[in-house]
């Protein structure tokens, strides 16, 4: 009994000295902001995240990038930002202790729907990423009948040949050209 | 001063004909029609300003492309079947002369073409960058590649002496020509891919659009793809200049 209990004991205090605590959950933090948006499809938004970190020692190489997902009923899944941000992710060389990174995520928004943004920071020196809360995000549809005023040259243009044509085939017909 | 009066020709039989206006016609509406698309479309209108100008623009060279290649395989080939070549020939006017006119018709045609295209390009890129430097480049190298490939259609037209045949292997040299616009960029990007798109002029020319337009690379950058195209427009007016004096009826 001695020695299963004295087994037991070794082996937990041995758990114990090789457990490393998800540090970067202690260490890092990190904050979505604006927590929610409504916005136009075509806007530009920027997301601002801020990276704290809380202990005593610098942290260095650690990646921080945004992601986004929607959550439209019916279409839920996790975007591929390639059209919507040209920044995806950012590296941080270091954050001092107790010091914090502000990192801008500006976005162009291409589809509507109801989604919502988070950022994750990677830190390699550890197994756990952390997230930021969720910041929601919704983009109304706009109808644009006429962007750029392209409707006069777009209406405008074949009618126009059509009537030079027609003009040409007039003459043509009263033998003037 | 005979070859002018071979292009007017032309320009009457082809160009100020019901048929000349209606491709007019469908080429504005084309136009009309990915102009609304580009600038509306949710996704696609938030693209680049250059990215709709340069997709513009390789379809307008290869509007340009295509409208050659037919004019060339009418050529010579449709005065044969249409059985007016011979009196073309007893006129006083020597072969090279009818092949400049009817090629000089086929450039009238494309400047045509471009400056229906010339709203739409102000119209998608209004306020966007390098919209002058992307005309002036549609303008030369839509020029250069008519010539080459209204030439070469010319020259096919005048060999071959079926407007039938002549169409069908335009439309194939028209679809290895466009092969840059179906393969997918990674293709393109083996080294196979490449040398393709070197040696292909169409390729080399939607390259030169892209670098102008999109990339804002300065002339330094187009030298040896322009080069590639003057050297197949001078080969193809050899050809052409070639395939006239042989031909006989």
């Amino acid at each position: 009994m001695k020695k299963s209990s004295l087994l037991l004991s070794i082996i937990f205090m041995a758990i114990i000295v090789n457990y490393t605590p998800a540090s970067a959950a202690s260490r890092i933090a990190v904050t979505i902001n604006p927590p929610s948006i409504q916005a136009n499809m075509g806007d530009t938004i920027t997301y601002t995240g801020t990276i704290t970190n809380s202990s005593d020692v610098e942290v260095s190489n650690i990646i921080a990038y945004i992601s986004l997902a929607n959550i439209t009923q019916g279409k839920e899944s996790p975007m591929d930002l390639e059209d919507w941000s040209a920044n995806k992710a950012v590296k941080i060389e270091t954050i001092p202790p107790h010091g914090t990174y502000e990192g801008k995520w500006p976005m162009r928004l291409i589809d509507s729907g109801s989604y919502v943004a988070y950022i994750t920071v990677v830190d390699k020196n550890d197994n756990t990423p952390v997230s930021s809360m969720m910041s929601r995000l919704e983009i109304q549809r706009i109808l644009r009948l006429n962007p750029h005023n392209v409707l006069p040259i777009a209406i405008g243009e074949p009618i126009l040949i059509g009537l030079i044509f027609a003009a040409i085939a007039l003459r043509r017909r009263k033998g003037i050209v | 001063m005979k070859t002018i009066y071979i292009m007017q020709k032309e320009i009457r039989e082809s160009v100020l004909t019901p048929k000349g206006f209606l491709w007019y016609i469908l080429t504005s509406i084309i136009l009309s029609v990915l102009s609304y698309l580009f600038l509306t479309n949710s996704e696609l209108s938030l693209l680049d300003q250059g990215q709709m100008l340069y997709m513009i623009m390789n379809f307008v060279t290869a509007l340009g492309i295509l409208i050659g290649l037919i004019f060339g395989a009418d050529a010579f080939a449709g005065e044969i079947e249409r059985g007016t070549l011979e009196s073309l020939l007893l006129s006083p006017v020597n072969k090279t002369e009818v092949a400049m006119g009817k090629l000089g018709a086929a450039l009238i045609n494309w400047g045509i073409i471009f400056a229906i295209s010339l709203p739409y390009l102000f119209v998608v890129c209004k306020g966007g960058q390098n919209l002058l430097f992307g005309i002036v480049y549609l303008a030369i190298l839509g020029t250069l590649l008519t010539i080459t490939f209204s030439a070469f259609s010319m020259g096919l037209s005048a060999r071959i002496k079926s407007m039938k045949n002549s169409l069908i292997i335009s439309f194939f040299i028209f679809l290895l020509a466009g092969s840059p616009i179906f393969l997918s960029a990674a293709l393109r990007g083996t080294w196979f891919g490449r040398i393709l798109d070197l040696i292909n002029p169409f390729a080399d020319a939607i390259n030169t659009f892209d670098s102008v337009v999109i990339d804002n690379q300065g002339f330094g950058y187009q030298t040896g793809r322009v080069a590639i195209i003057c050297g197949y427009t001078l080969l193809s007016l050899w050809f052409l200049k070639r395939s006239v004096s042989r031909l006989e009826m």
